[in-house]
Formats: structure tokens, C-alpha cells, sequence
């Protein structure tokens, strides 16, 4: 393949450009998270100024402190994937690979739960939860958590399960092993890969809700994302705080998405690139 | 175990934590605030005489637990740091809430309406007790002020309250929250620019005009003039109440809410040109955060807002015009009257409540609103941030809030003084049980008026036609 | 006929499904019949003393709301023009990354960025750090490249595409990501045929790569367009539906029905034909994905 410098120079240039319109907000918020609030002030922003560490020991243990609430986050989050994951996995199998009565029906009945509008549901979740007593607990968020998240990751498992060749259960079903054990042992271990994808978006998912986390919360359960509008329009703008608690709060998911890029690509491609055959 | 024993044992646990950690972290107080807020109710803790003094049983609901809903600002937790005080008084235990400004409402009428009294109190803003008396959601506080094993009179001094913020709680004949911290409008003007081009602040609406007009200079960052633009009932919604009273305009037309006469177009289209031709533009979309950071910054000539704002004005961390402000009453409309904003933060009591919750809910309102607690948050306060909002005209007028409020700028302490006590005007909005949905109405018109996507005119018959059918229901 | 073992699988399908399906069940669909009932009853807050069955009123309401037609002209435009955007500019992107010799993987993983951030954070932080005037580093970009400030979010027009714009900037590497998986996965023989029959570059895309990605594009299409159709929290940090009713997408119209104007019952209708919207595009994506 030949091709002149220039169109090589150009394509990298594009590709520069993107690359900057992607990171950019986010290292402009990590820039200001190092300001004073008079620097973020300061007209037209200055990129020399004294760097600050004060927003931080702020937001994580001064009076504004957000760590309740990104304690908040991972436990709703870790919950909600755990559940998510244990109910999941069998109903992917039993609708991927099992001769399911129904199974068209159940399919389309999952896939349809995930076009609720959530706007709509939370009355009925806010007046449940509280018939129950579970409003402001973890449980509660959890549960309405699962709406979401379960719907999503049987769907996602699903691609995975049709994936595993099937000779590999029938040798073991062969065997005289049972199903359970044939799931267990063998097709489980095949899907290990499709299980990371699917706890690492449930997981993101989840950290990242904000509209049920607002409406269901309270003191005991409050998110980082509701957390986050303390820092405007009580008194002040807290421009620089708000800065640094956005970057606290996507620190996480960022991590999580860099050391996880391969599966977050394959999480995001798979059905799509094979071509999706299924119903 | 019922949900009772759960809220129990999670108080006990609670309890426990606070037993080790004092006051300050757990309520959320900062660990740079602490130390000093640490001696400070060590100090006060044995100070509880200005209390025993009133001739009711402070001790008659104790052990009760109560929720009490806040919102996020300096004015509550300087009450919460105090809560100490209120136990020892009390033996009631109070937990505080901090619900975000923005969902406060909501969460309290869901809450309300649902009837579960998860919430002794919220924090409520005066234009919703229409709404919460007819749904009868609230206590009448009127048996609790009469009844004098629950109250002292001469104690309490009921009356002491600011009368505007008191009728401004009052629904058909009867209070239904008490004022706890509040606020009026005032004019804030650049005094060291005023005084070199020798300028007055403005008596008349037109006078704003004209010195917004002198001292607008774009090109140099500044800025003739500015008013809280963004959509919402305590918004925009909180402004132009105040133009459309002063242009004479009146809310109702017999029985019938009228928000498109010829005085609404009139006060909306001074509203719109005023910002248009003298606003920074992006001040459609501006809360009272942002006005008061851009004046901070020395880019505003003068505005109109909150007197509260005045704090951030001052914080040195961020305010560049420290001195050179000056605080005026708000210029008269064309209808020759000045009309500041009616404000308070109220709590009342949910009627879900068990009867002796509710009992432990009136000590704490009574708590909050007492004069002494009232001076404890304010001037008294030791942290950094003195409440301004008082509650008590004896308070406003004492030597040691007077000393406070001078230190904000030329003029603080008058102007707001006057404004409470002369330009109130309880007619400022329409208090009837829909205003949630009205003043959402109105607010939506008035921001599509002011970024120019309809004419005053045409913005108001929408808002009109959208308020025919919220009332008709 | 059923043979004993195939009553067996049967069963234990049943016993691994059941439990996802009831909690579903419970969750969703309970709820969802609740929504249903309360949309032909009056449930309005501010007005309790009238209540009752309201039969279609909520529905036949709409018709004359003038801001409802507005709500749905904007989910309208909103979701076409996301989506639209998204696909153009990643396969576009796609297409020249792949010629890029070396350096795909930097793009891929500052790809990554926006779309695991929460939407509400993103919404808040263009709203302040970004698009603010004054403040934001658009507007301080825009000013130093000489084309003035703008009230990104303040102006009617600006504010809509605004919040377009922020959409398309969180979601288009999932399309840009997608596709180039999917062109990275095709097999290079195809166009070294191609090349021989000295097909152009043009034609070569349109008559070999095309065809190849249209499922992948499909099923990017209906997810984007999904997305699109439940998007909230992003709009309601930047703008909350403002100014006016600028940005005020069926989502967030019913969301302010609901919770600023109390009106459930309303909301409840207007949530259902949300909900009607969001079934019958997905239906027709759906019907456009098997007919090839």
C-alpha cells in the first residue's frame, strides 16, 4: 500500500483531533480540580497558576466530603452485580441453549422489560419500596437496580452462551453427568471471558444510574452521582470541588475501562459482529 | 423485626459512633471546622439556661427519634452542629437529612403524600403550604402556639417573627410552618464605580436602567446589570414577581388567576430589554450562584438578589470588590411601590406522625426558631460562617447583628432592615395549592420570553392558557 | 412425544430461567400495570380533591398540549440527529483509522473515556467546566479563534444542539469502536480481489465493505437509537429541559409532569407514550434487521 506522506500526516491529524475532543473535558476538569476558586475564576483561565491539593482533601475529607457517597456507589454497585450476575447467568443458559418452553416469548419478554421508561416507573418504585420499608436501603436500591441490569446482562450472556461449540456439553452429557454439573463445569468455564464483560458493564451500569439513585436514596444510600449536585446552587458554585468530585467519581470507571478496554470492545461488538443470527 | 427494632438498632449504632466521634463527623461538619466546634458545644452544653427558662417541659417526648429534612447550605448546618445542644435539652433524638436543593420538594411530597412519615420535617419553602394544608399533609400549628404546656408565649414571642414571613406561612387564618431562616431582595450595586460617576442607586425601575446604561462597558468586562434568568418557581419565578407587582399588575381577576394583563406584558418586557440590552448574555441562564460569582468577579454594575448573597460578595477566597459594595431597597415600579421577595424556610410538622412524634417535632420547630438559637447560629456561631437570615425582628435590630451585618457593605443592614419591614407585600406571588405547577408554568414562559423564542406577549398567553388548565384541573 | 430426558432438560430450563423471570416480573411488569392504571386516573397533587377513573382524558389532553407536541418534534430530532451523527462520524473515523499504520490502539483507548462516565457527570461538567460562558473552555476556544462567546446553553437553538452535541460527543466511540471491530474482522482476500478487478475505492466500499458491516451497523443503529430514546440524565444536568422548553424531550417533559408540576396522572400517560414510541421504533429496526 503507497501512500504519500501527506495523507498519512492528514489521517493522523484527524485521528489527533479526536483523540483531543475525547480526553480534553476530562483532563480540562483535571486541570481545574488543581485550581484555587479564584484561579477558575480568573479571566480568560490561566494554565499557570499554583496547583492546589485543597479541593481534594475537600471533597474526600472536609466539610463536603463525598466518600460516604462513593462508599454508597460501590456497595449498590457491587450488590447489584453480584445478584445481577447469579440470576443472569442461568436464565442466559436456559434461553441460549436449553430447550426452554416458551423460550421466543421469554426472549422477547426480556428484551422488552429494557425499553421501560424509567421516568415513568419510579412513582410505582418509590410507593413500593416504601409499602415495604425499603426506601434508603441498600436492598431496595438494589433490588430496583436489577430492572436494568438483569434484562441487559441476559441479553449480553445470551451472545456468549451461543458461542460455545456444543460438543463440549454433549461429551459431557455423554458422560451421565448431570445438567447442573454439565452447566457448571463445563460450560461455565467456556464463558468466563462473556462473565467479565458482562460484571464489568453491569458494574458500570450501575455506579453510573442517577435517576432512581436521587428519588430512592436518601441518607443511609446516597450515590456519588446525586452527591455530585451538592457542589452547585445551594449558596455557590463550587466550581473547583465540583471538578475534583467529578474526577474522583470517574476516576473509577476510568480505571476500570482502561485496564478493561479489550473486553469492553468485545463486550460492546459482540452480537454485532457476528452478524447477530439470533431471532 | 419490625421496622421499628431496624430503625432502633440502626440509631444505636449510630448512637455509638457518636458517642466516639462527638458532634462533628458525623453530621457532616468538616474536619477543619471540628476542633473548635468540638469546644464550642463543650462550652455551650452546659449552657442550656436560656432555654430552662421558658415555662414548658423540654424533656416531655423524650426518647422519641425524629428525621428532620434539610437542604445543603451554611444556614442549616450550622443548626445541625448545634444538635447536641438540642438533645441534651431534650432527650430527643433528631437526625438530619441533607436532601439536594433540587429534589427537596419532591421528596418531601412524595413522602407527604404517600403518608408514611418517614420525615418529622422538611424544610419548606413558604409558597408550598397552600398545597400541604389542602391535602391536610400538615399540621395547623395555631393548637400547638395556644396550648401552654407546649408552648411559653412570653418565652417564644411568636409575634417577635418577622409578620411577612409569619403570613406568609399562614393558610386561611392558621400558621402551618415556623420561620426559621429567610430572605429579601435587595439591590447590590458597585459603590467605588457608583461614587466616580456620581451615581445614586436607583429609586425607580427607570433610574436601574439609566445606571446600568452609564456603566455598561462590554468591551471591558463590565456589565450594566444583571437578574437571576434561569427557568424555575424560585428563579426567574422569584424575580418577576416583584417587577410585575411594582408595574400595579394583580394576580387575580375576580376568582380567576391572571398572569397575561397589560401590567404582566409591561414588567416582562422591562425584565427581557433590561437584560438584553445591559446583561452579560449568558445571565438567561443564570441562578443566584452565578450572579453573585460574576459581581464577586467586578464584572457587574448591580443586581437585585437574595440579601444572603451577600456572603459569597464577601468571602475572600474568591470576591474581588471586598468594600466596594453598596446595598439599596428595590427601585419603585411605575405603579410607585417597592416590592421585595417573601422568603422563608419553615418547618413544619407532618400530620402522619404519631401523636407523640409530633410533640417531639414542635420542640425541635420551637428549638430551632428561638431567639437564642437563632443568635447560636449567627453571630455567636463560632465557625466561618454567620447566618444572616434571622428569624426575629428584635434580633435584626440588636447591636451585635447590626455589628454583623455592616461588615457586608455599605448600607447592608438598612436596606435589608427596610425591605422586611416596608416592601414586603403578601400578594408578591399567587398562593394557591397549584403553584408548583403554576409557578413551573410561569417560569418556563418567562425564560422563553427573556432568549427571545416568543414575545412577552405571546410567552404569557401560553403560560395563560397552560394556568387555565392546571385550575380548571 | 416427549422422551424422558427431553421432560428433564425441560424442566431444568425451567428451574434456571424462573428465577430472572420472576424478579422481572415482579419489577418491571408489576410496576408497569400501576403506570398503566394510574394514566386513566387523576392523580394530580395539587389538586386532590378531584380524583377518580379518568378514562382517556390524560390521552386526549396531549392532543391539544401544545408542549407535549413540542416534547415529541424534539425525541424526534434529538434521536435522529444523535444517531445519525454518531454513525457518520464512526464509521467515517473507522474507516481512517484503519490506515493509520500505528497509534490505533491510543485512539481506542482514549475511545474508551467518554462512554463509561456517568451521563449525569457528563452532562454536569460540559454544563460547567465546558459550555459555560465566561468559565468554559468552548466558549474561551471559541473566543480566542475569533468567533465571539455564545450562550451554549442558554439560547433556544444553541442549547439543542448543545445538548446534541454532548450526546454525540459520549456515545459516538461506541459506534466508532463497533464498526472498527467489525471491519477489522472482515477478511482481507475480499479486497485484494477487489483491488485485482481494479474496483475503486468507492466502489470497493459501497459494493464489498458496506454490505459486509451492514448488520454490525444495524445493530449499532437500534442500540444507539434506544440509547438516544431513554436518554435523561445528561440533558437534565445540562439544561434541565431549558431554556424554556428548548430541550425538553419527551423524557424530561415527563419527568417535570411528574415531579414539578405533580400532575402523576399525566405523567403516568405521557410515560406510556414514551413507551409506545420507544416499542414501535425498536419493532421497526427490528422488522428493517431481517429484511435484507
Amino acid at each position: 500500500m503507497k501512500r504519500s506522506g501527506i495523507a498519512t500526516a492528514s489521517l493522523l491529524g484527524v485521528a489527533g483531533v479526536f483523540l483531543t475532543l475525547w480526553t480534553f473535558p476530562v483532563l480540562w476538569a483535571l486541570l481545574t480540580s488543581f485550581k484555587s476558586e479564584r484561579d477558575v475564576l480568573a479571566y480568560p483561565p490561566t494554565l499557570i497558576f499554583t496547583p492546589t491539593l485543597g479541593n481534594y482533601r475537600d471533597v474526600l475529607f472536609g466539610a463536603t466530603t463525598i466518600l460516604p457517597n462513593l462508599i454508597s456507589s460501590f456497595v449498590v454497585a457491587t450488590f447489584t452485580t453480584v445478584l445481577t450476575m447469579l440470576l443472569a447467568i442461568p436464565a442466559a443458559y436456559a434461553l441460549a441453549r436449553l430447550n426452554l418452553p416458551g423460550k421466543r416469548a421469554g426472549g422477547f419478554y426480556i428484551l422488552a422489560t429494557q425499553m421501560l421508561p424509567p421516568v415513568g416507573l419510579i412513582i410505582p418504585y418509590f410507593l413500593f419500596l416504601q409499602k415495604i420499608g425499603w426506601l434508603d436501603s441498600y436492598k431496595g436500591m438494589t433490588l430496583i437496580y436489577l430492572t436494568f441490569s438483569l434484562p441487559f446482562a441476559i441479553w449480553l450472556l445470551v451472545s456468549y452462551f451461543e458461542d460455545i461449540p456444543r460438543e463440549m456439553e454433549e461429551a459431557a452429557l455423554i458422560d451421565r453427568a448431570g445438567r447442573m454439573r454439565a452447566f457448571l463445569y463445563v460450560v461455565l468455564p467456556q464463558v468466563r471471558g462473556g462473565i467479565a464483560v458482562t460484571v464489568i458493564f453491569v458494574f458500570l451500569n450501575a455506579w453510573n444510574e442517577f435517576l432512581f439513585a436521587v428519588v430512592l436514596g436518601g441518607n443511609n444510600v446516597r450515590q456519588v452521582t446525586v452527591a455530585m449536585f451538592n457542589f452547585i446552587s445551594v449558596e455557590q458554585t463550587l466550581w473547583a470541588k465540583l471538578a475534583a468530585a467529578a474526577i474522583v467519581t470517574m476516576a473509577p470507571v476510568i480505571l476500570l475501562g482502561l485496564f478493561a478496554q479489550r473486553h469492553i470492545v468485545k463486550g460492546l461488538t459482540v452480537g454485532a459482529v457476528k452478524g447477530g443470527g439470533r431471532r | 423485626m419490625t421496622d421499628r427494632d431496624k430503625h432502633t438498632k440502626t440509631e444505636q449504632i449510630n448512637h455509638g459512633r457518636r458517642d466516639v466521634l462527638r458532634t462533628a463527623a458525623v453530621l457532616g461538619v468538616g474536619a477543619v471546622a471540628a476542633p473548635y466546634l468540638i469546644r464550642t458545644a463543650r462550652a455551650q452544653a452546659a449552657d442550656l439556661g436560656a432555654y430552662t427558662s421558658a415555662k414548658i417541659n423540654w424533656r416531655q417526648a423524650e426518647g422519641e427519634q425524629i428525621t428532620v429534612g434539610v437542604i445543603p447550605a451554611g444556614y442549616f448546618d450550622n443548626l445541625v452542629s448545634l444538635s447536641q445542644e438540642f438533645e441534651a435539652l431534650t432527650g430527643i433524638k433528631v437526625r438530619f437529612e441533607k436532601i439536594p436543593p433540587g429534589q427537596v420538594r419532591q421528596k418531601a411530597m412524595l413522602d407527604l403524600s404517600s403518608k408514611t412519615g418517614t420525615y418529622a420535617t422538611v424544610a419548606t419553602d413558604c409558597m408550598y403550604y397552600p398545597l400541604y394544608a389542602v391535602n391536610k399533609w400538615v399540621e395547623p400549628l395555631d393548637t400547638y402556639l395556644n396550648d401552654t404546656s407546649l408552648t411559653d408565649p412570653s418565652w417564644f414571642q411568636y409575634n417577635d417573627i418577622h409578620k411577612a414571613w409569619r403570613d406568609a406561612n399562614t393558610v386561611d387564618g392558621k400558621p402551618y410552618a415556623i420561620p426559621y431562616d429567610g430572605e429579601m431582595t435587595v439591590q447590590v450595586y458597585r459603590k467605588d464605580l457608583y461614587d466616580a460617576k456620581g451615581l445614586k442607586p436607583a429609586e425607580t425601575l427607570e433610574q436601574f436602567v439609566e445606571n446600568a446604561k452609564a456603566l455598561h462597558d462590554p468591551s471591558n468586562r463590565l456589565w450594566g446589570a444583571a437578574l437571576r434568568g434561569f427557568a424555575g418557581a424560585g428563579q426567574n419565578m422569584y424575580i418577576y414577581p416583584s417587577i410585575f407587582r411594582s408595574y400595579g399588575g394583580n394576580w387575580m381577576s375576580g376568582d380567576k388567576i391572571q398572569v397575561n394583563s397589560k401590567e404582566a406584558t409591561d414588567s416582562l418586557d422591562w425584565y427581557v430589554d433590561t437584560l438584553t440590552k445591559y446583561a452579560p448574555q449568558a445571565v438567561r441562564n443564570w441562578n443566584w450562584p452565578d450572579i453573585a460569582d460574576a459581581f464577586a468577579q467586578g464584572t457587574l454594575g448591580a443586581y437585585i438578589d437574595a440579601h444572603s448573597s451577600a456572603a459569597v460578595l464577601n468571602n475572600s477566597e474568591k470576591s474581588k470588590v471586598i468594600g466596594k459594595i453598596g446595598f439599596a431597597r428595590w427601585p419603585k415600579g411605575p405603579a410607585g411601590k417597592r416590592v421585595t421577595s417573601i422568603w422563608n424556610w419553615g418547618f413544619p410538622i407532618n400530620a402522619a406522625l404519631s401523636p407523640k412524634a409530633k410533640q417531639a417535632t414542635w420542640m425541635f420547630i420551637s428549638w430551632a426558631a428561638a431567639a437564642e438559637t437563632q443568635a447560636r447560629t449567627s453571630w455567636k456561631f463560632a465557625g466561618p460562617v454567620k447566618r444572616s437570615g434571622l428569624n426575629r425582628l428584635s434580633i435584626w435590630k440588636s447591636p451585635e447583628f447590626g455589628k454583623l451585618l455592616d461588615a457586608s457593605g455599605y448600607n447592608f443592614g438598612e436596606a435589608s432592615l427596610q425591605s422586611l419591614e416596608l416592601d414586603t407585600d403578601v400578594d408578591w406571588r399567587p398562593r394557591v395549592p397549584q403553584w408548583p405547577a403554576l409557578g413551573e408554568a410561569m417560569a418556563t414562559g418567562i425564560q422563553a420570553a427573556l432568549v427571545g423564542q416568543k414575545k412577552s406577549k405571546e410567552a404569557l398567553d401560553e403560560a395563560q392558557a397552560r394556568i387555565d388548565a392546571i385550575m380548571k384541573g | 412425544m416427549q422422551t424422558p430426558v427431553a421432560a428433564r432438560e425441560r424442566r431444568f430450563a425451567i428451574y434456571l430461567f424462573l428465577p430472572a423471570f420472576l424478579v422481572l416480573l415482579v419489577t418491571t411488569t408489576v410496576p408497569l400495570i400501576y403506570l398503566a392504571w394510574t394514566s386513566v386516573n387523576r392523580v394530580d397533587l395539587t389538586s386532590p380533591w378531584i380524583k377518580g377513573f379518568a378514562g382517556a382524558d390524560n390521552y386526549s389532553k396531549m392532543l391539544g398540549d401544545p408542549r407535549f407536541w413540542n416534547s415529541l418534534e424534539l425525541t424526534v430530532i434529538y434521536t435522529g440527529t444523535t444517531v445519525v451523527l454518531q454513525m457518520l462520524i464512526g464509521l467515517g473515523l473507522a474507516l481512517l483509522v484503519l490506515q493509520i499504520p500505528r497509534g490505533q490502539g491510543i485512539l481506542r483507548v482514549a475511545a474508551i473515556i467518554p462512554i463509561v462516565l456517568a451521563p449525569v457527570v457528563v452532562g454536569l461538567f460540559w454544563r460547567t467546566l465546558v459550555l459555560a460562558p465566561d468559565f468554559g473552555v468552548l466558549d474561551f476556544v471559541m473566543r480566542a479563534l475569533g468567533f465571539g462567546s455564545h450562550d451554549w446553553l442558554g439560547d433556544p437553538n444553541l442549547a439543542l444542539a448543545s445538548v446534541i452535541v454532548i450526546h454525540t460527543w459520549q456515545w459516538t466511540p461506541f459506534a466508532f469502536l463497533v464498526i472498527l471491530a467489525s471491519l477489522s474482522s472482515l477478511p482481507p482476500d475480499i479486497f485484494e480481489a477487489a483491488r485485482i478487478d481494479r474496483a475503486s475505492s468507492v466502489q470497493r466500499f459501497w459494493y464489498i465493505t458496506l454490505p459486509l458491516i451492514r448488520p454490525a451497523l444495524v445493530i449499532v443503529v437500534i442500540m444507539r437509537m434506544m440509547v438516544a430514546l431513554s436518554a435523561f440524565a445528561a440533558i437534565f444536568a445540562a439544561t434541565g429541559g431549558g431554556p424554556g422548553s428548548a430541550t425538553e424531550i419527551l423524557n424530561l417533559y415527563t419527568y417535570r409532569t411528574s415531579f414539578t408540576e405533580l400532575n402523576f396522572g399525566y405523567g403516568a400517560a405521557l410515560a406510556m407514550v414514551l413507551l409506545a414510541v420507544t416499542l414501535l421504533v425498536s419493532y421497526s429496526m427490528f422488522r428493517l434487521r431481517t429484511a435484507r
